[in-house]
């Protein structure tokens, strides 16, 4: 056999062997895209059903007549629409084409466990209700079409769904691919007159663009707020304080409209020792957060809580009271609730970070407490601690019992609080001191970190 | 030259082929390491401890193991173990599993029992939002990257989003790190505590459930959100 004869076999057997390999990768690649497409079929479908059974509820629901039967539809609709924003949220669709989508049914499931906790209370729904409820029936009977219609496109083989990453959008070149985006458009656009529900619940608009309540009207101005981010960390220190780039519309869109500083120290003017936000109105300090890393324990977690009780009154924050704490990398971080007249008010909450190894107050949060804030009128309880505990279970071991106020969707009430354990774990019960409700339970689990409440 | 040229062509078609085939085959071996890895209370390469100097010692005593009795689970301490899976019939994949110890004679003690009666503790969301930390925000500074935990916290109470810290990062076409893999890299410490500062409620967006990187951002739509403020090479906006 001759040289060249030799050397082509070689060639041939080489060239063989990459094209096995190209064809094995190829079918691998396909089995991928087969899987994955397969997961987002059955997602889109049960999106379907899911929204199909909403609709059917809630036809059911403007219907019926009972305040029992109406509380099962309700529940229906609320676990048959958090499934389908839940699932719809997993298809390989980008967030700007289904955000309205997506919130449509997030409240409405929202609205339906607002309109049962009203049922139970023992009131139907009201004119306005059953409008807002009519209208949500109608946008869910045109997005139950829009999507079979997708499911029938699917079927019939007009159209897969394979979209991995953003960048296919650009090189479409095959239209059918993006049928799915489209349609799914098509009904975001008609939301654009979604009627804005009023109710109380967490995902409602209300509560979302709540404004704080504990902002002071004067408006500082960015040399006044660097002023006072410089006096709250003490003078004494030579720091250096520059402000991050706002954007526009800060105002209008921040919770709390602040301007943002990184602090250096005189050691390094390179990395930022910590950073801290001042309100632009009030001149509040919003938060602060010092990021050396702590080496070496030497305080024991009541002396950490003890300086940061000592930090806060220094600060002005006279009346606030420890509720829990967490320990972690050498950092204690300590919430604290604001107590007036001996009554715990839970939502005007504030966190300190104590350094373990010398008592540095490492880390400072009050948006909560900004937020929540304001002066308040205590009423009197209507009920004694007696009548309360007589709302609770005989067999709950209770360790302490005190007054609270605990916030409830937009609004606050007064309650009693019972801490205490049944059957090895820990839990806290609200009971309302006006009517005698259960309104809250709440469990609490330790672990080696700290307390923590579920 | 003729023939130079095509013998190194050929050379290099095969080098390419046996390569490629073995990049296949290593990264299911690795896959497969991953999952035995994630038993509690296996040894594997980087462990450390008591457990780890009995299995050298009788791995040793046995001949398999070649190198120092230390208890630092390294490369030597890997082969050996291996020698001995492959001597013993057992799966050989350098990893000491709940088999290979009994055949060892070692036992691997019960896992760590820190765990709260309840099973519930919040290390899985932090640990989560690290990993997403550190995949989307390795290089900018601190704030940045409390920032970006606090988007994807806003986003679980935002109705127009996933309700879930898993479900926001995970949402397809959200974050480039996840679509890219690079959320599976393992966080630094930095990234972790970051994460606990924002599940505590430090937030220095205010309450933002957008960001995007000016220089690479494209998208038309990402461009009419809101700025409220730009921290390292992130605007973050609603």
């Amino acid at each position: 056999m001759n040289r060249r004869g030799i050397t082509s076999a070689i060639l041939a057997i080489t060239l063989l062997a990459v094209g096995v390999w190209g064809a094995y990768q190829y079918q691998l690649k396909k089995d991928f895209e087969i899987a994955l497409n397969n997961e987002y079929q059955r997602l889109l479908h049960d999106t379907k059903a899911h929204v199909s059974n909403v609709q059917v509820a809630m036809s059911k629901a403007l219907l019926s007549d009972s305040l029992d039967q109406n509380v099962l539809l309700l529940s229906q609709i609320m676990q048959q629409a958090t499934l389908a924003q839940d699932k719809l949220g997993q298809l390989p669709v980008s967030h700007s084409d289904i955000s309205k989508t997506e919130k449509y049914l997030t409240q409405v499931s929202d609205y339906s466990y607002s309109l049962i906790k009203g049922h139970l209370d023992g009131n139907g729904m009201d004119n306005k209700q059953r409008q807002a409820m009519t209208k949500l029936q109608d946008y869910s009977q045109y997005l139950t079409n829009e999507l079979s219609a997708i499911q029938d496109k699917i079927m019939s083989g007009q159209m897969t769904i394979g979209r991995v990453a953003q960048k296919e959008r650009e090189s479409l070149r095959d239209t059918n691919k993006d049928m799915l985006n489209t349609s799914l458009v098509k009904f975001e656009e008609t939301m654009t007159q979604y009627p804005e529900l009023i109710y109380d619940g967490p995902f409602s608009d209300q509560i979302i663009n709540m404004k704080p309540k504990g902002l002071a009207s004067k408006k500082v101005s960015k040399e006044e707020a660097k002023e006072i981010a410089e006096n709250f960390l003490g003078n004494k220190r030579n720091l250096t304080l520059t402000m991050f780039e706002e954007g526009d519309q800060l105002d209008d869109i921040a919770k709390i409209p602040s301007h943002t500083f990184s602090v250096f120290t005189a050691n390094d003017n390179k990395k930022p020792a910590g950073y801290i936000s001042v309100s632009k109105q009030g001149g509040h300090i919003v938060w602060m957060n010092n990021i050396r890393s702590v080496s070496g324990i030497s305080l024991s977690i009541k002396q950490g809580q003890d300086r940061a009780l000592k930090f806060l009154k220094e600060k002005g924050f006279n009346s606030m009271e420890p509720n829990y704490s967490l320990r972690y990398d050498g950092i204690g971080v300590f919430n604290f609730a604001y107590k007036e007249n001996d009554i715990t008010i839970y939502s005007d909450l504030i966190k300190v970070k104590v350094a373990l190894d010398n008592g540095e107050i490492v880390g400072f949060e009050a948006a909560a407490y900004l937020h929540a804030h304001h002066d308040r009128e205590i009423p009197e309880p209507q009920i004694s601690q007696d009548e309360a505990r007589s709302k609770v279970r005989l067999d709950f071991n209770i360790d302490s019992i005190r007054l609270a106020i605990i916030p409830k969707g937009s609004k606050e009430v007064l309650c009693y609080e019972f801490k205490g354990k049944y059957k090895e774990n820990d839990f806290i019960v609200y009971i309302n001191a006006l009517n005698g409700k259960e309104e809250q339970i709440l469990q609490i689990i330790k672990d080696e970190n700290g307390t923590l409440t579920f | 030259m003729k023939r130079l040229v095509l013998f190194l062509s050929i050379l290099i078609i095969i080098t390419f082929t046996a390569g490629a085939y073995h990049i296949n085959e290593s990264t299911q071996s690795v896959q497969a390491k991953e999952y035995s890895e994630l038993q509690e209370g296996n040894l594997y390469w980087g462990s450390r401890g008591e457990k780890v100097k009995q299995v050298q010692s009788r791995l040793s005593d046995w001949g398999y193991l070649t190198g120092a009795v230390d208890g630092i689970y390294g490369a030597d301490t890997y082969r050996a173990v291996r020698r001995f899976q492959r001597a013993h019939g057992l799966a050989e994949d350098g990893v000491v599993g709940a088999a290979t110890a009994k055949a060892i004679g070692v036992s691997l003690g019960s896992p760590p029992a820190a765990q709260a009666s309840t099973g519930l503790s919040r290390e899985g969301d932090a640990y989560l939002l690290a990993k997403a930390i550190h995949g989307e925000a390795r290089g900018e500074p601190y704030i940045g990257k409390v920032a970006v935990a606090a988007v994807v916290i806003n986003r679980t109470r935002n109705p127009s989003f996933p309700n879930t810290i898993a479900g926001v990062i995970y949402q397809p076409l959200a974050f480039t790190a996840v679509a890219d893999g690079q959320i599976n890299l393992e966080p630094d410490a930095e990234s972790i505590k970051a994460a606990r500062d924002a599940l505590n409620g430090w937030d220095p967006t205010y309450g933002c459930n957008y960001y995007w990187n000016p220089a690479t951002a494209t998208s038309k739509w990402i461009w009419s959100r809101s700025v409220v403020i730009k921290i390292g090479k992130h605007w973050f906006g609603n």
